[in-house]
């Protein structure tokens, strides 16, 4: 019995069904690429809708310093995507929608983290949980454990839903108008899977915050972002959303801009669900650069598209999901351990005073405080994780949240627990201070693991840390409040626009050498929600970033008038003399003179982009068609098992099943909508593809078409098979399959020709 | 029972001395001369009492580990190996061995660098095969019995299960005696000749 197996035998009990039956599926796609029955790009996109990420170097080859070495993997060209060799590490990405854990399900990622990666569960600048090293065909044992304790890397990846982030201080937050807690939760569940959300040219992301004025939430930067509101009609309070759209960081960052000034409660999923319809119907399918939402907002004008969603509205029939999950709401709180006491005059222990000034927030509730645990790069240890497990255990319930800022947030500690709770976490290594300081600098993998990786922001980051952890104590207050955020390319998975000091990573040919460097960012504002974007200021050199911190920051604690911002500062000098004030930073030495300048942080090896890769963030264009076409396949190479292992009737009812689902696949490139019963499938599928002979071939006629008539007409005898009959119904649903795929490509280089581009852009809502 | 993921780790005789980034820069030039047996290294020296320097191949991953706040050599197999159990055990501390003799020996380090012979710990990094129980301690003691004695060459040894029942499989073997990287690989060796 496989390890898989054992697992699925050991936890399945505790899987919902319809995630274990996810896993299967996943589980029998593996084998069916193994065995070369799915494409590889269909096959790359079906991973990255589970969570499973490309890694640096998956190609096959690795830079050394000197050379490129061809990697040993046994593969033996094997692939689980273009240029992606299958037997090479990869990353797995988990959902923590906003960010909430409990201590039971910490100490199963623990579990995962050593078992399946390298040890390490790292936080994501958007409450993920990400593992490193990863071989593919642990994931469906690594998927169900997680499922076992209601964690999913379901739309983890690829062009989907992304897990959607909230405050996470929601419930606990002195200024937010309510807890927006239940409402990302309903969103994730929700839009998880939805029909409606399958076919996007990207990924979606949504994000939830309390309030306005905070950063916490980083709704401006979203694709779809919410902030509590209330109004009063008729003298009865409502709940709501000041509703935006269209924000997004990368290359080209948008601030979302405003789609409903009051988004009342019960609208809030619908209008998410008729959003995500226009946007598969109208975004950008074919240029990845532009095919994010935020481009098509712009492109309509927020006018048009708001007009657009809103008649989209008003096609949608009703759903129960909607609104079910709000009329329990009120009763969704959560609860503390212990009684909210103040923190006494009791003794303190050595250290406490400086963790308590940056890692405590006094929450609203009286007596209890949120305690953020403050994580070097997002990194956590098994043996961390799992004792921190404990310490939560013993102070608070099930309270816990990873925040944007790669940190862990335990909420709910009575505040007389508060020297206690300092005491536990830092014999666990877990009590650094300097949370939400400029110490505590956000980075995103960069070339650390990351294939769009141009230089290493961890590296830099670990850098910048060390120097600011050093001289922490002697810190202007005004510095010390800033926050530096950096990414490896301009991706801005580090969220470098929204920092005050933000750097991404670029590269420079200096006399014939690479040379990493980064851009400067100065200027943004995570406040107000990631409320404006930092001003490209030049390229530095890598190993002269620390000396950019400290020549901006000096010159801030020397120049600043009373009260003012950093944001106002950089505006109030100007780029001309901020940019005047870099420049002799920007060169870079002779590689005779200075050649570390031609290595980046971390990483002794000569500098080059040879490493790169293609980049997965966009996933791979796979129409609904395409994926239904696979799911046919492995619906038939279900259909094998059972007739190998005797069960004919089961055998011929899945293949039977299999052939429907082909014909949906075609149905769905000209009715999006078709239902999922057999009957209107197949009349659908007789009406548009056999009359009009659209599925016909020139040798075989209406033959193919004929197997699935005939083989639904015979699954009233399937109790009396004989063997050779239910091969033969097996072996012609093969080749329905196979003209059901020479149809569709047919279809499609049809539309190709006709320069429509990609089928999918054409294929719906009929 | 089928032991798989077999890790072993020797510690570092002198710990305070140890510089992690360092290894950095040794691993490299272990990758460079590798021609592609290695994918690549991480560096989580960042961490407290963490996973350290990571060279990782397809096989296992080596590393210089400071799990438990203890710094160290970490192999850790990671594909399935076949034989008995006591031949991937002996398997894996000769290869645990050889890359502790190989630090030992390397240029960077200047000799400073050397490792404890008296103490090693083994993890069976597998909860469902190799669960941490005394009911699994007891099925594969002969094997690592036989293994301490052939590699401590008769010496008396101790054996001491992790109890922390949500912590992988795990054992601590301790001998009073004295040795060095050579002599145990020697022992090991001489063992099966």
């Amino acid at each position: 019995m496989s390890e898989s197996t054992q697992w699925k035998e050991i936890v399945g009990s505790r899987i919902p069904p319809d995630l274990g039956r996810e896993i299967d599926i996943f589980e029998t796609q593996i084998e069916l690429r193994k065995q070369g029955k799915i494409d590889e790009r269909v096959f790359a996109e079906t991973r990255l809708r589970r969570g499973i990420y490309g890694q640096r170097y998956d190609n096959g080859h690795r830079h050394d310093g000197r050379k490129i070495q061809k990697l040993k993997l046994p593969s033996e060209g094997l692939t689980k995507g273009p240029e992606t060799v299958w037997d090479a590490p990869g990353m797995m990405r988990i959902k923590i929608p906003f960010g909430g854990l409990n201590p039971e399900q910490m100490e199963v990622l623990a579990d995962l983290s050593e078992e399946y990666a390298d040890g390490i569960s790292h936080v994501t600048t958007r409450q993920d949980i990400q593992y490193h090293f990863v071989h593919i065909e642990d994931t469906p044992s690594l998927m169900r454990r997680l499922a076992a304790v209601s964690i999913t890397t379901r739309e983890a990846c690829g062009n989907a839903v992304r897990n959607v982030t909230a405050c996470p201080l929601a419930g606990v937050c002195r200024d937010e108008v309510f807890d927006v807690t239940p409402y990302a939760k309903a969103s994730s569940k929700f839009l998880l899977g939805h029909p409606d959300t399958q076919d996007f040219g990207r990924k979606f992301k949504l994000a939830f915050s309390g309030c306005a004025q905070h950063s916490c939430g980083l709704t401006s930067m979203h694709d779809l972002g919410a902030i509590a509101k209330t109004e009063v009609h008729d003298g009865v309070e409502r709940r709501g959303f000041e509703f935006y759209v269209g924000g997004g960081l990368g290359a080209v960052p948008y601030k979302a801009q405003l789609f409903d000034n009051f988004l009342p409660e019960e609208e809030l999923l619908p209008m998410a669900q008729s959003i995500a319809r226009v946007f598969a119907r109208l975004g950008e399918k074919r240029n990845r650069a532009r095919a994010r939402i935020k481009f098509l907002i712009a492109n309509l004008g927020i006018e048009k598209f708001r007009q657009l969603v809103l008649e989209e509205r008003q096609k949608l029939a009703s759903d129960p999901g909607w609104t079910g999950y709000l009329a329990g709401i009120e009763g969704q709180g959560e609860t503390p351990l212990k009684g909210g006491t103040a923190l006494n005059g009791g003794a303190r222990p050595e250290g406490f005073n400086a963790w308590y000034a940056t890692n405590v927030y006094r929450q609203r509730q009286r007596g209890y405080s949120a305690a953020t645990i403050t994580l070097p790069l997002g990194d956590i240890t098994a043996d961390q994780l799992r004792a921190l497990a404990d310490v939560a255990r013993r102070f608070i319930k099930d309270t816990i949240r990873t925040t944007v800022e790669q940190n862990i947030l335990l909420r709910w500690v009575s505040e007389t627990d508060l020297p206690e709770l300092y005491s536990a976490l830092k014999r666990i290594g877990l009590a650094d201070p300097n949370a939400g300081t400029i110490v505590d600098v956000t980075a995103c993998p960069g070339t650390d693991t990351c294939k769009l990786g141009i230089a290493s922001s961890r590296g830099l980051a670990k850098e910048l840390r060390r120097r600011l952890s050093e001289k922490s104590f002697e810190l202007d207050q005004a510095v010390k409040n800033l926050r530096i955020k950096v990414s490896g390319c301009f991706n801005s998975c580090g969220q470098h626009h929204i920092a005050d000091i933000g750097f991404y990573g670029i590269s420079r040919n200096i006399n014939g050498y690479t040379v990493p460097h980064f851009q400067v960012m100065l200027g943004g504002k995570f406040r107000d929600n990631a409320g404006a974007y930092g001003l490209a200021i030049g390229a530095v050199p890598s190993k002269r970033i620390p000396e950019v911190v400290t020549r901006v920051t000096d010159r801030y604690v020397a120049e600043r008038q009373k009260g003012e911002s950093f944001q106002d500062f950089i505006g109030r000098i100007g780029k001309k003399e901020t940019k005047a004030m870099l420049d002799d930073l920007t060169q870079v030495p002779s590689h005779d003179v200075a050649p570390l300048f031609y290595s980046d942080w971390g990483d002794p090896r000569e500098f080059t982009l040879n490493d790169m890769g293609v980049g997965e963030c966009a996933g791979e264009v796979v129409s609904p068609a395409q994926f239904t076409l696979a799911a046919s396949e492995r619906e038939l190479f279900e259909a094998q098992i059972w007739f190998d292992s005797g069960d004919l009737t089961k055998a011929v009812s899945a293949a039977c099943g299999a052939m429907v689902r082909a014909a949906q696949a075609l149905v769905k490139t000209q009715n999006y909508d078709v239902f999922e019963d057999e009957a209107t499938i197949v009349a659908e599928f007789r009406q548009r593809f056999c009359d009009t002979q659209l599925f016909y071939d020139k040798y075989a006629g209406s033959t193919f078409a004929d197997y699935l008539f005939k083989a639904r007409d015979a699954l009233q005898s399937v109790n009396s098979l004989e063997k050779g009959v239910a091969l033969q119904r097996l072996q012609e649903a093969q080749l329905f399959i196979d003209a059901a795929h020479s149809c569709y490509n047919k279809l499609s280089a049809t539309i190709v020709a006709a320069g429509a581009g990609v089928a999918s852009s054409v294929e719906k809502h009929a | 029972m089928d032991l798989q993921k077999i890790n072993i780790k020797f510690f570092a005789a002198d710990p305070v001395s140890i510089q992690p980034e360092s290894f950095v820069e040794i691993f490299n030039t272990w990758i460079q001369a590798s021609d592609g047996e290695y994918y690549d290294l991480a560096d989580y020296s960042h961490v407290p009492a963490g996973p350290g320097i990571l060279l990782v191949s397809h096989e296992a991953n080596v590393s210089i580990d400071n799990g438990g706040n203890r710094w160290g050599l970490l192999y850790g197999r990671k594909r399935s190996a076949d034989g008995s159990n006591g031949a991937k055990l002996r398997a894996a501390f000769a290869t645990a061995l050889d890359y502790c003799r190989r630090i030992e020996g390397e240029p960077a380090l200047q000799g400073r660098f050397r490792f404890r012979g008296d103490e090693a710990l083994v993890v069976i990094n597998d909860r469902l095969l190799t669960p941490n129980t005394e009911e699994s301690f007891s099925a594969i003691r002969p094997e690592i019995e036989a293994l301490a004695r052939a590699l401590y060459a008769g010496t008396d040894f101790s054996i001491e299960r992790e109890q922390d029942s949500r912590k992988r499989f795990g054992l601590h073997i301790k001998t009073a005696g004295s040795f060095d990287v050579t002599t145990l690989l020697k022992n090991l060796q001489g063992s099966v000749n």
